[in-house]
């Protein structure tokens, strides 16, 4: 190691103790009772939360699917505008990371509400009269959740999948196009395949974050949308306290993350020039 | 591009902006509204700017949002930068395996971040808590703090760990980018290895640097599930203020700092731009920069070493400074419900004593005590309701009080002492007393309502409110099915989870709430909730529609009752909290404010000639029976005992199946 | 001659209001090896890919075997290219890369769909167009462990697949090295006599164009300059440009008296020229490998030396003639501040109509400056690729 390697020393220190350690602890704690004895039955009984492990799959994949369904056309026709264009459009995506996700999730729950924004607007257009409702219930919904995850973390695609797009070579299209491919057959067979990396990043940077949520479906979905966010809140700082149980969950949720994420690399060969801006 | 397509793609550009853009727009929007809902335009306003300003709690969290958004900043981008030098400096093996345990916190859901980070936290609090015993034993120079707890501490530190990686990220493709003579040129050229590294190094990655520092405020603003597991309860960012503000009711003043914040981002951002594009313009003109002259004196490095070094102090002074200005005054961490009190009395008690009131809110019993558990809390006086003293007493949990120095305990009426939580009166001087009941909203509902029944019934399926804690609703249940709130009988509580089980089923619930039942009620989003007796009177000062009974199968009476936890670190300030408001006269300034009722005899007894005096009309004595249940109804009431362990864990399953 | 199978009438194109092509009139024959040569920003690669179909003209058209292609999107045209940084995709490996066009199908009469083209026929082309650039047997290979010369080869196997009637190069070989260069200038033309196909290539490397080229298009400043055969652009430069652009060349005013006589430096020369009107100004080339040197006193101009530079084969010799300084190579060494003659022959003299460009080159008082220019024009010519829309 020359001097130079020497800075990396506090650093693998540093990960041992933040990174490293952490983990192991939790790890401890998953295999203990809360008296301190080893046990596997915080990870068997955890067959009663199968329901829970569900939803949030369920609604994180569609909250995924949402955020490649619309971001994937938008960076797309971001990278073909101009060059002001492009570094306005950016500058509008990032902007609202800057104001806490909490604040503008809240801004959606008056929003929804029964008597919120949207419902006073079906109301005073006399939509809901005439479906002979008082309200159409949106907070307090899967959908909600869905919603706000969709909300929350779409710049989360659109930055991995533009950041790749626009980095994509002119004369690459021009080369397939030149070879006797029309413009739905440039994208499907050089476009997307080399935007893939950016689409892989962006999909687990959207699905992570949202299978493990608790604030949103908090507060969007009102306590009746548990997802294992909730779960493991719950566990540790929520009306449950059992932070072996709080661990295991969160073992598992690492662990199938890790899963996820081998297949997805495996998909996108290349990540690292993908991974963020 | 074709002129059609661009227009369909320039129209979904648009509307993903607008997307993104309405939910702030509406906030902004709504914080300039004169009236106090979310949701309905009263009239323009600047008042809740007024209001913000006012608010310790909302500045004090910004300015702890921006104190740790900044330093995690700094410290990780300079930690991050060395780091990523020391790692390309690696052979590719050491490197490629280092940077895979780098990424492990990126890739990783931030609440498992959090958790490990917290019980990473805890654990060495543990050890620390026997080193330190040992070490004060051995010798007596210096005193080791023997009780740690999260904090702000802890929190700047997890934001430093989950920000290094993202810097790294940033420095190491400009590090890769970097021609590897560079260093050798520069130092050929007469540099030492640190000048080649300023002059030479530095710059070059600057981008990546900036970048990285970007994103670290970024993700450290943008942060709040891993604060929130490792700040403890003593420090709050403005996101955990705002989500323990979405548990009961969210001032507009929220929607104010909002407003700040994001239109100083904006200012920012533009004013960068336009620098740019000044620059750029010039780059254009193809004439170099103008400089103006530099007087030598600011060419000097030593200058700016001095400079920087002067910059340095300033900053590490103000920090402390302020850290000071909170911490070195005596102080008393106070942990109680929302809205549980007059806020004006924080202030007048601060004012008289000078000890600075640290006030924190929890919302259920359980949460305050998975808090004490998870060493998250630093509290020293807490305002528990009777079952769960009984079980802090049981777990060791509590301090015995030294009521010589609480001579207002005198004025607590008999018949809230003694009581089975705490039979010998060792531990607790009794703040609230009150009941639950059901509150619903006469505009919504036809009939009035008398039993449980109602609540469980397919009458109003989407429209109840089911209250968030387990021996609360489990209770609500037994009532309704003829049992004691008390019983230990598995079958019985079995059967009132069926009960609640098959509601949900039916989906006669429409949530589960705590104190977002204000803000529910209120906004006539839902038409039944079960509720605090006190807490219904808040309510009806905004909703007038709304009315409260206790149902026939009678329900839980309870006392909520201050108690200072074991080795609390300010023991004698906890003291002179409890006392003052034990108080006849904050007795009753906090019962015009929160509408619960006080149990020093004093206080109730002159409350309706206060109101009088006060409001210039007489107490509605309806009411004053709400808040002050009398004793014919208190006897259909049953007090939560403390149950056995067995009883809590069946509880607490039955509660989180309930919940998937 | 064979027949001819573009033609480009009038074009003219531009961008953000700048003029690139000025009203080019340009045919093409079947199977010959075609040259765009010129500096950056003549307009060269514009050409190409109007050609292409990457650029539509702002007027003019483009006319493929008579019939107008202006609309005609790239991948409907019977043209393929291999580009500067040759383009290659780099999810597909070196089969794929070239097995690319094939995949997409090929075009049945009178029917909108593309018929697939079986397997075993896209295996066999791809095999058989290794073989031609002499790759088989990397086919597995990735695109990015190839080197520089082999991603090349990938290129234009992967554009000939097609059997395209044209082949469009734009300056393929600018990233390769001077020897790899060399080898593939013989490859390339080789490859071309052996497919026999259309080559239409661009370079600012005159070297290039005259080693490789039947016929060279000489551009500059939107125009087309010249258009000739190697052995004309460079023995009959239409202008200073041209004459300075292709070789060395000494420039320099004269009067053109009568039919074969021109005089400069006060003094007549016997020439080859004839046409001109009389006494008309002219610009007047000479070659420096043309010039001989004599004894002073034996020559028809006396000059000093006043710079050699030993350049293997020759040396290059900096004469000052009544202060115009002239670049003559010779075999002899003639030392700094010899005082030299020289004797011209009809032959060895040019004479050109004046033009824009006279006046401006052919002095080599800043000699080094003049071959710094050439080293540029690479670079320069990327950011021409790059504000193409």
């Amino acid at each position: 190691m020359n001097k130079r390697g020497l800075f990396a020393v506090p650093y693998v220190i540093w990960m041992g103790l933040f990174v490293v350690a952490p983990i192991l602890i939790m790890l401890v704690y998953a295999f203990s009772t809360a008296g301190g004895g080893f046990t596997l039955d915080n990870f068997l009984g955890m067959g009663d939360y199968l329901s829970v492990f569900g939803r949030s799959f369920y609604l994180a994949l569609i909250a995924t699917l949402v955020c490649l369904l619309i971001g994937y056309p938008m960076s797309y026709w971001m990278a073909r505008e101009g060059a002001r264009f492009q570094k306005v459009a950016m500058l509008l995506i990032m902007l609202p990371m800057w104001m806490n996700f909490l604040l503008r999730t809240y801004s959606w729950m008056s929003i929804l509400e029964n008597n919120g924004l949207i419902n006073q607007f079906f109301r005073a257009i006399g939509l809901l009269d005439a479906l002979g409702v008082d309200h159409i219930q949106m907070i307090r919904t899967p959908g909600a959740v869905v919603l706000g995850m969709v909300y929350n973390y779409l710049p989360f695609m659109i930055l991995p999948i533009y950041s790749v797009i626009v980095k994509l070579d002119r004369s690459l299209l021009e080369a397939a196009a030149d070879l006797g491919a029309s413009a739905g057959q440039v994208f499907r067979k050089v476009i997307l395949p080399l935007s893939l990396p950016g689409v892989v990043s962006g999909v687990t940077m959207v699905f992570v974050p949202s299978v493990s949520t608790f604030a949103i479906s908090r507060l969007l979905g009102g306590g009746t949308q548990m997802m294992l966010g909730d779960l493991i809140e719950q566990q540790f700082l929520g009306g449950a306290y059992d932070p072996q149980l709080g661990a295991a969950i969160s073992m598992v949720m690492m662990a199938i993350v890790v899963v996820c994420m081998t297949v997805m690399n495996h998909f996108g060969e290349g990540e690292e020039q993908a991974v963020m801006l | 591009m074709k002129r059609q397509e661009r227009l369909g793609s320039r129209l979904l550009i648009g509307l993903v902006f607008l997307f993104l853009y309405a939910p702030i727009v509406f906030l902004i929007v709504f914080s300039f509204n004169a009236g106090d809902s979310s949701a309905v335009w009263r009239g323009f306003s600047l008042h809740w700017y007024a209001e913000l300003f006012q608010n310790r709690l909302i500045m004090e969290s910004v300015y702890t949002t921006l104190l740790v958004s900044i330093l995690a900043t700094i410290i990780s981008t300079i930690a991050g930068t060395f780091a990523a030098i020391g790692l390309y400096s690696l052979g590719r093996r050491k490197r490629d395996a280092l940077l895979a345990v780098n990424n492990i916190p990126m890739m990783n859901a931030d609440i498992v971040t959090g958790v490990s980070l917290c019980l990473f936290f805890v654990a060495f609090f543990q050890g620390w808590g026997g080193f330190a015993k040992w070490f004060n034993g051995v010798q007596s120079l210096v005193e080791l703090p023997t009780r740690l707890h999260l904090g702000f501490t802890t929190m700047l530190l997890a934001h430093i760990a989950f920000n290094i990686p993202y810097v790294i990220l940033n420095v190491a493709p400009k590090l890769r980018q970097m021609d590897r003579n560079l260093i050798d040129a520069a130092q050929d050229l007469g540099c030492t290895w640190m000048q080649a590294f300023w002059k030479v190094v530095v710059p070059e990655i600057k981008p990546g640097i900036v970048s990285g520092a970007l994103i670290a405020f970024t993700m450290s603003i943008d942060d709040f599930v891993i604060s929130y597991f490792t700040a403890g309860s003593s420090t709050s960012t403005l996101a955990m203020t705002i989500y323990g503000m979405t548990k009961r009711r969210i001032t507009p003043e929220i929607n104010a700092v909002s407003t700040l914040l994001f239109l100083s981002v904006l200012v920012l951002l533009l004013a960068n731009n336009i620098r740019e594009a000044r620059l750029e313009r010039r780059r254009e003109l193809g004439a170099a920069p103008r400089r103006r002259p530099v007087p030598a004196l600011l060419q000097n490095k030593w200058f700016h070493r001095g400079a920087a070094a002067v910059a340095a102090c300033a900053l590490a002074a103000v920090i402390l400074f302020l850290h000071d200005a909170t911490a070195s005054r005596p102080v008393v961490n106070v942990c109680s419900w929302g809205e549980y009190i007059d806020t004006d009395l924080i202030d007048q008690f601060e004012e008289e004593t000078g000890i600075r009131v640290n006030y924190q809110t929890v919302d259920s019993n359980e949460t305050l005590y998975s808090l004490l558990k998870s060493g998250g809390a630093d509290y020293d006086v807490i305002v528990p309701s009777d079952y769960m003293i009984a079980l802090l007493i049981a777990e060791d949990m509590l301090e015995p009080l030294d009521y010589q120095k609480i001579p207002n305990f005198a004025k607590i009426g008999d018949r809230f002492k003694y009581l089975s939580y705490d039979p010998d009166n060792l531990y607790t001087v009794p703040y609230t007393w009150g009941t639950l009941g059901i509150i619903y909203n006469t505009a919504m509902v036809e009939k009035e309502i008398a039993s449980w029944r109602d609540i469980y019934s397919d009458d109003y399926a989407g429209q109840v409110l089911l209250i968030n804690n387990s021996r609360d609703a489990l209770g609500e249940a037994l009532l309704c099915l003829g049992y004691s709130v008390n019983t230990t009988d598995e079958g019985e509580i079995r059967a009132a989870y069926e009960l609640l089980a098959d509601a949900t089923r039916r989906g006669v619930f429409q949530g589960k709430v705590m104190d977002e039942v204000f803000q529910t009620m209120e906004g006539g989003n839902a038409a039944i909730a079960t509720y605090y007796a006190g807490d219904y009177l808040t309510m009806l000062e905004n909703n007038e529609d709304l009315a409260f009974v206790i149902p026939e199968e009678g329900s839980n009476w309870f006392v909520d009752a201050m108690c200072v936890l074991k080795d609390a670190p300010h023991y004698e300030e906890a003291h002179q909290w409890i006392d003052f408001m034990a108080s006849t006269e904050a007795s009753l300034a906090n019962m015009d404010f929160i509408w619960y009722a006080s149990p020093n005899e004093e206080a109730l007894a002159a409350y309706p000639a206060y109101y009088e005096e006060l409001y210039e009309e007489p107490l509605d004595q309806e009411l004053y029976e709400i808040m002050a249940t009398p004793p014919e109804v208190l006897e259909r009431c049953e007090v939560y005992e403390y149950l056995p362990p067995e009883t809590r864990t069946l509880y607490n399953d039955l509660w989180i199946k309930l919940g998937i | 001659m064979s027949k001819e199978l573009i033609r480009l009438v009038n074009c003219s194109m531009a961008f953000d209001g700048e003029q690139v092509l000025d009203h080019i009139d340009l045919y093409i024959n079947d199977s010959e090896f075609l040259t765009l040569l010129g500096p950056s920003g003549c307009g060269k690669t514009t050409t190409l890919r109007i050609i292409g179909g990457f650029l539509t003209p702002l007027e003019g058209e483009v006319l493929f075997d008579g019939v107008r292609i202006n609309d005609i999107p790239p991948h409907l045209r019977q043209v393929n290219t291999v580009f500067q940084r040759y383009a290659l995709f780099p999810h597909l490996n070196v089969f794929e890369n070239v097995a690319f066009g094939l995949r997409l199908g090929r075009k049945v009469e009178g029917q909108k769909k593309k018929e697939r083209i079986p397997e075993e026929e896209i295996r066999e082309r791809v095999m058989e167009m290794l073989e031609v650039v002499s790759l088989k047997g990397f086919e597995n290979r990735r695109i990015t462990e190839l080197s520089g010369g082999q991603q090349q080869r990938v290129a234009i196997a992967r554009a000939l697949v097609n059997r395209p009637k044209v082949l469009l190069l734009d300056e393929p070989l600018g990233a390769l090295d001077l020897r790899l260069r060399k080898d593939m200038q013989s490859e390339l033309k080789r490859i071309q006599q052996q497919m026999e196909i259309t080559f239409i290539y661009v370079t600012h490397d005159q070297e290039e164009a005259l080693a490789m080229s039947d016929t060279i298009v000489v551009m500059d400043q939107g125009r087309i300059q010249q258009i000739g055969t190697p052995e004309d652009i460079y023995n009959e430069p239409k202008n200073a440009f041209v004459a300075d652009f292709i070789g060395e060349s000494n420039i320099l005013d004269g009067v053109m008296h009568e039919d074969f006589v021109v005089e400069f430096f006060n003094r007549k020369f016997k020439c080859l020229d004839k046409g001109f009107a009389p006494m008309e100004p002219v610009d007047v080339v000479i070659r420096p490998e043309d010039v001989d040197i004599v004894p002073p006193e034996s020559g028809q101009l006396r000059g000093t030396v006043t710079s050699v530079t030993f350049k293997g084969v020759h040396y290059d010799t900096i004469v000052d003639f009544k202060g115009f300084k002239w670049l003559i190579q010779t075999t002899d060494f003639h030392d700094v501040g010899e005082t030299i003659g020289i004797v011209l022959n009809p032959d060895d003299i040019h004479i050109m109509h004046k033009s824009q460009y006279s006046g401006l080159f052919g002095d080599y008082s800043s000699y080094s400056e003049e071959y710094d220019e050439i080293g540029d024009v690479a670079k320069l010519d990327e950011e021409e690729g790059a504000q193409d829309e």
